[in-house]
């Protein structure tokens, strides 16, 4: 390694430059993307990627001469726009938001009212709930509808028939209504497969088993309620999985837990819509054809489902909310169903006849006719800001339980826990 | 004998990983979960590596990293040999108090500034630019310290002196005295340099918002946020971050390591 | 040991540097045109050091006793901050954490680097290549390093498990079970920095004279002998090094539980946050939960550990000055 001194002088010379033009050029730029760009940020399978591509490559409809560009952020997804937020810098126009919409109520003024464009015109094209979930107690509207998340039963019709197990929807339904039924279906698994499992871990449970219940952590009054018999018992359901050897105790989110559906350890789940392309389409292609679903143990119940936001860094706010109209009108949900499982918050979609068509995958099953049944039985449960905050404190004593703690410890350090920070946030 | 038995076991433990991510990147996702799993080289490493460029801006993270890791490369030899040569071989009002005080920042930890540091750049609204990355790195103090031990000893009195007879200023001093005789302790700090801040992770992590100019770290680790089901795709994406690296080493390990022996050495 | 030498060696400096000006015979000029050239050449560093040093530190003092999300307003909250932390048990189980991952990889770490720089130190063939091979760890990249070796820790389909279960061993929850989630962190450090430190511990090795072995050798001692009663003693202040930075890594080790553990809806370090560190649980108060304030606080309280390691560690050598003026006075015979 040589560094003649020319060399250093040169290319610090270059540096120095290429640093000034940049100080120049780029200064301090609040939003994002050039000016006939419309940036929008979602996670993997949020939106439609035809839908979008359109938009990116022919232009955003309505909006002449505005293109999309749109990107997938990665890890942790709200972290990094409450980050970019915080940063000021290079903002996108459009964000996608998760269930938890509510907990960017506090930062309100970050985001442009949406019925200054006349989104109120268009709420009777939605979910009565879904719409209530995007506008402040203050009565601004910080989001805009996108899909929802009703669930069902995912099931393998082989790993079932092993263990000589009806494999009807309707039929595997009646026989499976409730969380007792379930286990009981799980166990019965086992005796053709040992080590079978229905859950990827404990946090899972808590999932799906929450959604099922009509209230969550908050009323909407701003009483914490999650230390209600109600939840209780979902501890203790989970103590029961874990009896069971029903839960894997994998790592939430790690790649053991897609690990579990590509070796076949996990041959039924109960998920949300969008779970079955995260999950086995992409993690067992080659069960192509053997998986069904039907009606979920336990209820009905939405899980995830997410909202579409715009910056206040926007460059042309108007535009961005055109081409959210747009995305998210009717005929497009209807077609991110059949390419994304993308489940329409706009019940006119249900009847448009993408959403009718056989899925191959599901070995040509019509799923919407299960998701939309779920759909139509969902409790809506109030989210408050709180909820994010909330739900990683009960995922981590879900998580206690499973490394060993029993329920009256991991159930009192949950609430201890809950109520502190509740305090500390000033919400109780 | 013993001796070479016990370092190739050490060598095989070291190596194996770098195996085994040659493995895991030339396989498919499927070939690496099913049991028994596949313990040699596949046929898929094209397939993945080219995923990897289909789904994320491989190359332009590359390219910010490399111009990255060169820009804070080149400001800190600079302005640490300058430092330094000062510091070394010359007497000024000050000297040894603004000398401990380089010598205290050591004792900062980067990360009690964190947060701080963030606002900081939000206010200069720099968060998400290429100076973010390379201006709060050019501020080295072991650099200082490092080439000040290395000048102490290596810059003789007499050719300082030399230049001085020949009318020289203090920057031509540096420049025709200093500057090539430091240049293999020049050599060290730069590659030194250039390896920490290739692999700075923490900082880029959270700084780098702009999701179109993310360095290979963080692009390599939102590639598997994103893309979790589909490790082998993931894992080419780290073997190919790494792989200029261990060129740049390669070349140049013999001095790199000698150096850097050295270096702890004079502590 | 570093600051204290440095500075005593500064003073006998200045000694010469000022006799040499006087035998140029040149008249000294009037103070600030004679010091400017000095002073702006080691202005840069300051300036950037003030920006990205000084100003951030004491901002973080004022950050501390403020609750802000970063993107709302601020609010003065006193005390609060501090107060919370003392009592927060995840703060307190971080630092459980990260001392418990440290002993775990600094101890193997120590031994076997010092294993492996004893049998370099008497090998005499193709030592290049195992000094490269060993340090290669060292250099790449621990996200990239991190990401593969996690797939030969996870559970249920890693290589390591599906070994232990070939020879019928059952299977470890290296991603799950408490310990085994610091041995795991421990063992990627470890792995990375045995190399390191092995070409350090070498290095010192090599600085030690003959001429003390050849005495020993005359004197009698046998080969255990002179390395429990020449080697390990001349070794110590390598080995002291290789403990301080280790000590101060360890204490800030971030990438390994972070990339090891991907953030589950918020939830760090892994199944009961058994592997967060501080500086992970920094990370998740200040940019996960937005929380800024308290963010700094820990900050402080990190800052605090590390003095206090660092004045232990200070402590320690304080001792060891003859031993490092031995140990340099051999390697000038050496020579």
């Amino acid at each position: 390694m040589v560094v003649s001194r020319r060399r250093l002088l040169a290319l610090s010379a270059g540096a120095a430059a290429a640093g000034g033009l940049g100080l120049a050029g780029c200064g301090s730029q609040r939003s994002l993307g050039a000016k006939d760009e419309i940036t929008l940020w979602t996670w993997d399978r949020s939106v439609s990627d035809k839908l979008v591509g359109a938009a990116e490559t022919k232009g955003i409809p309505g909006a002449e001469g505005l293109r999309l560009s749109r990107t997938n952020i990665g890890g942790n997804y709200n972290t990094k726009v409450r980050t970019t937020l915080a940063g000021k810098s290079s903002v996108p126009d459009i964000i996608a938001i998760n269930w938890d919409v509510a907990t960017y109520f506090p930062n309100q003024d970050e985001f442009v009212d949406l019925n200054d464009f006349g989104a109120a015109e268009l709420k009777n094209r939605y979910l009565d709930w879904k719409w209530k979930q995007c506008v402040t107690p203050e009565g601004k509207m910080i989001a805009f509808p996108m899909d929802t998340g009703p669930t069902a039963l995912f099931y393998r019709t082989d790993l079932l028939k092993d263990a000589g197990v009806s494999t009807d929807p309707a039929e595997l339904a009646e026989q499976v209504p409730d969380w007792d039924a379930y286990l009981a279906f799980g166990r019965r698994l086992q005796k053709s497969r040992r080590n079978t499992v229905l859950f990827p871990h404990l946090q899972n449970v808590w999932e799906t088993r929450l959604g099922q219940l009509p209230a969550r952590y908050m009323t909407e009054d701003g009483e914490y309620v999650g230390g209600r018999d109600e939840i209780r018992e979902v501890f203790e359901l989970g103590e029961r999985v874990l009896k069971d050897g029903l839960s894997a105790g994998v790592v939430q989110d790690s790649t053991d837990q897609y690990g579990l559906i590509t070796s076949g350890r996990q041959p039924a789940a109960i998920g949300a819509v969008w779970w079955g392309q995260l999950a086995p389409e992409s993690a067992a292609p080659k069960t192509k054809g053997k998986w069904r679903v039907t009606a979920p143990p336990g209820g009905a119940a939405n899980v995830g489902g997410s909202f579409l936001a715009i910056t206040r860094y926007s460059k042309n706010p108007e535009a961005a909310y055109k081409f959210i109209t747009w995305l998210q009108s009717p005929e497009n949900q209807s077609s991110a169903y059949d390419e994304m499982s993308l489940f329409p918050s706009s019940p006119r979609s249900f009847e448009l006849p993408p959403m009718r068509k056989p899925a191959p995958f599901y070995g040509g099953q019509r799923t919407v006719d299960v998701f939309g049944k779920s759909a139509e039985q969902v409790k809506t449960a109030f989210i408050s800001p709180y909820d994010r905050m909330l739900h990683t404190v009960f995922f981590a004593g879900m998580a206690s339980l499973e490394a060993g703690k029993s329920v009256a410890r991991a159930w009192k350090d949950v609430q201890d826990k809950a109520e502190r920070e509740l305090t500390r946030e000033g919400a109780i | 004998m013993l001796g070479h038995t016990v370092l190739m076991l050490g060598v095989v433990i070291t190596v194996f990983p770098f195996y085994w991510m040659f493995v895991m990147a030339s396989n498919t996702t499927a070939d690496i979960f099913s049991y028994p799993p596949k313990l040699v080289p596949g046929s898929h490493l094209w397939e993945n590596m080219s995923k990897v460029l289909d789904k994320t801006d491989f190359w332009g993270s590359m390219a910010l990293t490399i111009v990255a890791a060169t820009g804070t490369t080149i400001l800190v030899l600079l302005i640490d040999s300058l430092a330094a040569f000062a510091f070394a071989k010359y007497d000024f009002p000050a000297r040894n108090v603004l000398f401990a005080i380089v010598l205290a920042t050591f004792m900062i930890p980067m990360q009690l500034a964190l947060v701080p540091q963030f606002v900081t750049l939000a206010w200069l609204g720099w968060v998400g630019s290429l100076k973010a990355l390379i201006l709060p790195g050019a501020a080295n103090a072991f650099g200082i310290f490092w080439m000040r031990q290395y000048a102490k000893g290596a810059i003789a009195d007499e050719l300082i002196h030399a230049a001085k007879v020949d009318g020289a200023g203090f920057f031509r001093q540096w420049w025709t005295v200093g500057l090539p005789v430091l240049r293999p302790g020049l050599a060290f700090l730069g590659i030194f340099t250039f390896f920490t801040i290739w692999n700075d992770y923490l900082w880029p992590l959270i700084v780098m918002t702009d999701p179109g100019k993310l360095p290979l770290q963080v692009a390599v680790q939102q590639l598997n946020g994103i893309y979790t089901t589909d490790q082998s795709m993931v894992i080419a994406g780290a073997l190919m971050s790494v792989i200029p690296l261990i060129g740049v080493f390669l070349i140049g390990a013999r001095h790199f390591i000698a150096n850097l022996a050295a270096g702890a050495m004079k502590f | 040991m570093a600051v204290t030498e440095s500075v005593q060696g500064s003073a006998g400096e200045r000694r010469r540097a000022t006799a040499g000006k006087e035998l140029d015979g040149s008249r000294p000029l009037p103070g600030w045109r004679r010091y400017w050239p000095m002073y702006a050449a080691v202005s840069p560093f300051f300036f950037l050091f003030a920006v990205f040093g000084v100003f951030p530190v004491g901002y973080s003092i004022y950050l501390s006793f403020m609750s802000w999300d970063g993107i709302g307003d601020m609010k003065g909250v006193g005390w609060e901050n501090y107060a919370y932390l003392l009592t927060d048990g995840d703060f307190w189980q971080s630092i459980t954490n990260t001392l418990i991952i440290w002993v775990l990889s600094t101890v193997p770490m120590i031994f076997l680097a010092l294993v492996i720089a004893y049998a370099l130190h008497t090998t005499v063939r193709f030592k290049a290549f195992y000094r490269v091979a060993y340090f290669m760890p060292n250099i790449t990249s621990i996200v990239a390093m991190t990401l593969v070796l996690g797939s030969v820790f996870s559970n249920s389909s890693g290589l390591l498990n599906n070994m232990l279960r070939a020879i019928s061993a059952g299977e470890v929850g290296w991603l799950s079970d408490p310990w085994a989630m610091k041995v795991a962190v421990a063992a990627i450090t470890t792995w990375r920095w045995v190399g390191y430190n092995a070409i350090i511990c070498l290095a010192g090795l090599q600085a030690i004279s003959s001429d003390i072995y050849e005495a020993a050798r005359v004197d009698g001692a046998n080969n255990r002998q002179t390395f429990f009663r020449i080697t390990i003693p001349m070794l110590r202040p390598v080995i002291l090094f290789v403990a301080i930075t280790s000590t101060i890594g360890g204490l800030q080790l971030f990438t390994e539980p972070q990339v090891l553990f991907p953030d589950a809806a918020g939830n760090v370090g892994g199944p009961g946050g058994e592997a967060t560190t501080i500086v992970l649980y920094l990370y998740q108060q200040a940019f996960i939960f937005n929380r800024f304030g308290y963010g700094a606080a820990i900050g402080w309280a990190l800052f605090i550990l590390i003095a206090v390691f660092s004045v232990i560690n200070w402590r320690l050598i304080g001792g060891r000055d003859e031993l490092a003026a031995d140990k340099r006075k051999g390697k000038r015979r050496a020579r």
